[in-house]
């Protein structure tokens, strides 16, 4: 029996230190936050964290709270601790034999202090998604009744409520009759739905708002400074979960808990998704992302790293070979993601990815045969450097940046449209550095008939237009978000936005405006104009002002974009170069280091962030030479890797592990058919010969151009480039009569190697070096010589054999990808 | 690539969209189209009629005989197919057909450029901006476009099609290119007409496009990664490919897009000219299961001589084309499941001008519609006497969308999102044309 009652004693204290079922075992715990000041009635969460094995995971979940002055203090199960009366208490959690502890000051609540509208009713209007885009922050609002998106305007909101409707949407003698009250918890019909739970803490907060006489602000009022967000940064493991904590901090040095009203955006919902509590529930895939929380137009960022679990051995990146520092960089996140590089890819593929790449053409057979035969090791060194020399680059490029600027001609009128056309191809084939090239359009001046930056004026006539365009350009940044309310997912505001136009507030102009569809006039553009611009909702006149960058000083006689242009182009601008180079490395590995490669912010972090300081550090060292970019990256290793996955990187669509596909550019493919087919496609509004990159306007008419994603500049905003596959290409690619004609043409390839004397082994091997820049294999070649054999007994055989075998070819996923 | 926008619900835009197209790396295609036919209801194809530069209202379906000659102009009025109701002395054939549509005579709004009107008819939103006649622009998805959003595609075919041109509006701006209509220029009512792409090209027999293809899928070795975390494009590649294959050996399909399979007397009945066989060609495509045909009739910018004009074959071509469809439709028990839609973008002046024309006019707008459950027989709201404006039974362009979308199954009030994860509504508000839901 002595030895039983022993045993009993024994489980009984394992039990008390043990833990609950799925709770895991933590060498160690933290408690945050550690210490904070309550007033009577406020509430703070708190987030219990246990060490494990060098990283931490969230066990709020697992953990007994305890207070030892409950008069005090009164904390529940999930760790929301309520402020019950002045005085001090410690709240302890306990994990297992864990503990950690919570310091509390409280503080009495103000005698007959009223809510105010600003800091108590607005987040729940917000939380509640009254001021959603969709809702009542329509332009027009919904049904008679407008807020400001995202609470930009809170004096307005507050008129709204209080004032229009002749006040009946508030009830001060009976404010649960208040229409606000009752349309938002449905009690009368609401096309909202019910927004606000009846009996719930918001309610109560409305309620009492109206009873205290509808204050939009106290006197003394505290203002919101900014808000944080807990925890930080964590490294997580996969389909884990974590519950986030956000902070308001305010002038007076107060902090309010204000998980329950923020809003939660997940970045990249692979690596992590969030709700509408702010739990986080990290994903399947490795890598990392933000969470982004959202207040009161304050913006905060959790970061979410989720490691492999299985890291490879150190010596295994060491080993790997280095070109430069693109690869030293990639190879560390690498490392850290579990990642591992594929292979190299071939001397052929690198041929064909980086004639494309660099220069939208398909080597033509003669080069490829050169290529392949050359016996020289640094063959690939020498073919960048005859690409960067070719004058195919210049079209190339100046194709691209013609779907940033370029207008609808309908609007701009013909002639401006080629003139900016013309001057895009001149700057790349002059390869003019990008800082001179950013200068040259943002401060534009003279005749629109003459110099090509100015159409971009002509296109773009409001100061707000020409802030979206140039910020988007050449800053990589969607400050136009803020040009009716404070950017949702950036601290960018109205005022940065209209502050950023009144760069533009003085540009004079004359001679004929736009009137479409003609608009054939020339204008002039100059600076020195008349005008301001002027804050949305306060009136006031604006001096201009870089976003996040102090305002400048002007001369009154100069020209403030040049003054802009000084500070786009200073070397420590923290967007130019950045922006640009981001660009060039979409071009080359399919998508940006940030993605959408216009979309810089720090809600959106780069891949690796280590590596776009270091290209744009070097893009700036380089004078902004987009050649000599272009010629770093494609040395490095990580731009010659195959597309073959290995073992690690399947599932990498974003850390450049490995190549990814990409569909040629509409134009790029239609030349590339045009050069394969030996015929090329004729446009009209161009010299007989023009290839389709050299097309100046997108009413330039090309079925296949269309299919193919060519952007319509009529749309507003401009469509963007689709390189995704669609129906309507697969038809058109497969069916259409552009390349049946293309590939039966009399002059064309398939003619000529038919009539030939070659044999089908020659044939083969001209077409394969013609569309995918190598020599077949020789079991391709076989299938070949049997597939000219099958059809040897029917009329015209060679030729029909021919014209299928490239028609095969041309549909193969091999040539519609650049690989 | 996998480009992923974010809009303030948390959710990528491009998760939206992967609803539609690349949702099928996880279920089904077929799953998917059920999981939308099912969401659909009832699958009604539509044909949009545009009547490019605004047809005038008087010289159509809402003659004022009894208003001073300056006024009613040279034509009378006739008596239809439906007591008390009078068309234009010149539509004949859409009298007789009366019976089996709504006309509604009070739709209005307040753009007289053929920009802005064009875009609020074609899209069921203003412009933001004004938008001058010229203006070519779009701001917002059109009416196709949104369908080709919600149905996607279906057995291969273009969910969206547009004859024989683009319309102004007709893009689908923040959609993408990829719902962008698929235009079949040329005149159906050649001998050499074809469809495009949709059809083997000329000279090549089925057997040998299946030798072409067998060579490819022997030859095409690049390497394709199943595994769907690769997200690999060349995976779709294929799909795409083995849709379109399924469209050129569908017999169905095929037949419906070989315009001179149908007998000489419907093509008689159509009448032998393009705007004729496009309508014919038109019934033929939403028959196989084009979700959304547009056909461009423009020339209605009737500045001067509207009278000689509409006295010719412009106005005989488009009241036989247009009556036919109607009626063909009806007779193939198919208007039940199709819906036809004939508007331009506005109404035209009441008093003729100096150059006996009429100018731009929103004021009042005569629109038809067919099918698809669309009441037979009735007029829905009425001008004031002279037809200055609508008067009785007042619709807005909203009213309009919103109806349209309803009869194609998809919520208008639904909320999209743009490149740049703006949220919009598909229509700004709008409520149902209650006559339309009889």
């Amino acid at each position: 029996m002595k030895s039983l009652s022993a045993i009993l004693v024994l489980i009984g204290v394992a039990g008390c230190t043990s833990l609950p079922e799925g709770a895991p075992r933590v060498s160690g715990i933290t408690l945050s936050p550690v210490a904070v000041a309550l007033e009577v009635d406020a509430r703070q969460r708190l987030l219990v964290s246990g060490a494990i094995a060098g990283r931490e995971v969230d066990v709020t979940h697992y953990v007994n709270f305890s207070t030892d002055k409950p008069k005090v203090a009164v904390v529940d199960r999930t760790g929301q601790v309520r402020a019950v009366g002045p005085g001090e208490a410690v709240v302890t959690a306990k994990y297992g034999s864990h503990t950690a502890q919570f310091k509390l000051t409280v503080k009495p609540r103000a005698a007959n202090q009223p809510l105010s509208f600003v800091n108590d009713v607005l987040p729940i209007l917000s939380k509640a998604g009254c001021n959603a885009g969709s809702c009542h922050a329509k332009p027009e609002g919904q049904n008679g009744f407008k807020l400001s998106v995202f609470t930009y305007d809170p004096e307005s909101d507050w008129r709204e409520i209080v004032e229009d409707a002749r006040g009946r949407r508030v009830f001060p003698a009976f404010p649960s009759e208040s229409l606000i009250v009752k349309k938002a918890t449905l009690a009368i019909p609401h096309e909202g739905g019910q927004r606000i739970q009846p009996g719930s803490e918001s309610e109560r907060v409305l309620l009492k708002w109206i009873r205290d006489g509808m204050v939009f602000q106290r006197e003394d009022e505290p203002a919101l400074e900014r808000v944080s967000v807990l925890p930080t940064a964590r490294v997580y493991r996969r389909e884990q979960s974590q519950r986030l904590i956000v902070q308001a901090h305010y002038s007076d040095g107060s902090v309010r808990d204000v998980t329950g009203l923020a809003d939660f955006v997940a970045n990249d919902g692979e690596v992590a998704t969030v709700d509408d509590h702010g739990r986080v529930i990290v994903g399947t895939v490795h890598g990392e992302s933000t969470i982004l929380a959202r207040y009161m137009g304050q913006v905060a960022i959790a970061r979410i790293t989720v490691p492999a679990e299985n890291r490879l051995p150190a010596e295994q990146y060491a080993a790997l070979p280095k070109n430069n520092f693109i690869d030293e960089l990639a190879h560390v996140q690498f490392e850290r993601l579990g990642l591992f590089p594929s292979d190299l890819c071939t001397d052929v593929e690198f041929l064909r990815r980086a004639s494309l790449d660099a220069i939208g053409r398909l080597p033509s057979p003669i080069e490829a045969k050169a290529f392949i035969d050359d016996p020289s090791p640094d063959k690939r060194g020498k073919l960048i450097e005859r690409l960067l020399a070719d004058p195919a680059y210049a079209d190339h490029w100046a194709n691209q940046w013609a779907d940033l600027v370029r207008p609808n001609p309908d609007r701009a009128g013909l002639k401006s449209v080629y003139i900016l056309d013309q001057w895009l191809r001149e700057s790349f084939r002059a390869n003019l550095p990008m800082d001179q090239f950013a200068r040259a359009m943002v401060a534009a001046s003279g005749s629109t008939h003459r110099f090509g930056p100015t159409v971009v004026y002509r296109d773009k006539r409001t100061p707000p237009e020409l802030a979206k365009i140039f910020s988007q350009v050449f800053l990589g940044t969607r400050l136009e978000c803020a040009r009716c309310h404070n950017h949702p997912n950036e601290k960018w505001t109205l005022t940065d936005f209209h502050a950023f136009s009144a760069f533009f507030g003085k540009i004079g102009r004359k001679g004929s405006g736009v009137s479409p569809p003609i608009s054939g006039g020339t204008e002039w553009f100059f600076a020195g104009g008349s005008g301001s611009v002027k804050h949305p909702v306060t009136g006031e006149a604006l001096a201009p002002k870089p976003p996040g960058a102090p305002t400048p000083e002007l001369d009154a006689k100069a020209d403030p974009r040049e003054v802009l242009v000084d500070w786009i182009t200073a070397p420590d601008n923290p967007f130019f170069a950045r922006a640009m180079v981001n660009r060039v490395w979409g071009n080359f590995f399919g998508r940006g280091l940030v993605e959408p490669v216009d979309d810089l912010r720090t809600s959106n972090p780069p891949v690796n962030a280590a590596l776009l300081d270091a290209l744009a550090k070097h893009f700036v060292e380089m004078k902004y030479d987009q050649k000599a970019i272009i010629r770093t990256v494609m040395q490095s290793r990580l731009y010659q890797l195959s597309h073959t996955p290995n073992e690690t990187n399947t599932a990498d669509t974003r850390n450049f592990s490995r190549m990814y596909l990409r569909r040629l550019r509409a134009e790029v493919l239609m030349d590339a058919i045009g050069d394969v087919t030996g015929v090329p496609s004729s446009f009209s509004a161009t010299w007989p010969g023009a290839r389709a990159v050299e097309t100046w306007n997108f009413k330039i008419s090309s079925e296949f151009l269309d299919a193919f994603g060519r952007p319509n500049s009529s749309s507003d905003p401009p469509c963007e480039r689709n390189t995704s596959g669609t129906i309507v290409q697969a038809l058109h690619l497969m069916h259409g009569d552009g390349l049946q004609k293309k590939i039966t043409h009399a002059q064309g390839r398939a003619r000529r190697l038919a009539d030939s004397k070659m044999t089908v082994a020659e044939i083969a091997d001209e077409v394969y070096l013609a569309t995918l820049s190598r020599r077949p294999t020789q079991a391709e070649r076989a299938q070949v010589e049997k597939f000219y054999e099958t059809i040897k007994d029917k009329k015209d055989a060679r030729r029909t054999a021919t014209e299928d075998f490239i028609w095969a070819i041309i549909n193969s996923a091999e040539f519609i990808f650049n690989h | 690539m996998n480009r992923t926008k974010y809009n303030c619900a948390g959710m990528g835009r491009r998760d939206f969209l992967q609803v539609g197209l690349g949702g099928m790396l996880g279920l089904g295609l077929a799953d998917l189209l059920r999981a939308r036919e099912a969401k659909a209801g009832k699958k009604i194809n539509c044909i949009l009629v545009w009547l490019d530069g605004g047809p005038s209202h008087y010289e159509t379906f809402d003659p004022k005989p009894d208003a001073p000659k300056e006024i009613r102009g040279e034509f009378g009025a006739m008596k239809t197919s439906v007591p008390g109701v009078h068309f234009c002395d010149k539509v004949p054939h859409l009298a007789k057909v009366a019976d089996k549509v709504t006309v509604v005579r009070s739709i209005w709004h307040k753009d007289p450029n053929h920009g802005g009107g064009n875009h609020y008819m074609m899209t069921g939103r203003p412009t933001p901006v004004p938008v001058n006649c010229g203006a070519f622009v779009t701001f917002h998805p059109s009416f196709g476009a949104t369908t080709s959003y919600a149905r996607g595609v279906i057995d291969g075919l273009p969910p969206y099609m547009s004859m024989d041109r683009m319309t102004r509006s007709g893009g689908p701006n923040f959609l993408g290119a990829e719902h962008a209509p698929f235009v079949i220029s040329g005149d159906p009512s050649n001998k050499s007409f074809k469809v495009r792409d949709v059809v083997l090209p000329q000279g090549i027999s089925e057997g040998r496009a299946e030798n072409r293809r067998r060579l490819r899928r022997d030859l095409d070795n690049l390497l394709r990664i199943t595994d769907k975390v690769a997200k690999d494009p060349a995976v779709s590649f294929d799909r795409f490919n083995a849709q379109g294959v399924d469209l050129v050996t569908s017999t169905a399909a095929q037949k419906a897009f070989d315009i001179s399979q149908e007998d000489d007397k419907v093509r008689d009945r159509y009448g032998r000219n393009s705007f004729g066989q496009r309508m014919l060609l038109a019934r033929r495509l939403t028959e196989v299961g084009v979700s959304f045909v547009t056909v461009y009739y423009g020339g209605w910018d009737h500045h001067r001589n509207i009278f000689k004009t509409l006295n010719g074959k412009f106005m005989t071509q488009w009241d036989q084309g247009l009556a036919a469809l109607i009626a063909d439709l009806d007779d193939r028990g198919q208007l039940d499941n199709t819906m036809v839609v004939c508007l331009g973008e506005f109404g035209r002046t009441p008093k003729v001008n100096k150059n006996a024309g009429r100018d731009h006019w929103p004021g009042a707008m005569s629109v038809l519609l067919a099918g698809a459950g669309i009441p037979r027989g009735q007029i829905v709201g009425a001008t004031d006497a002279k037809g200055y404006y609508a008067a009785e039974n007042v619709y807005t362009p909203e009213d309009f969308a919103a109806s349209l979308y309803h009869k194609l199954g998809i919520d208008p009030h639904q909320v999209l999102h743009t490149a740049t994860g703006r949220p919009v509504q598909l229509v700004d508000g709008g409520s149902r044309i209650k006559e339309l839901f009889a």
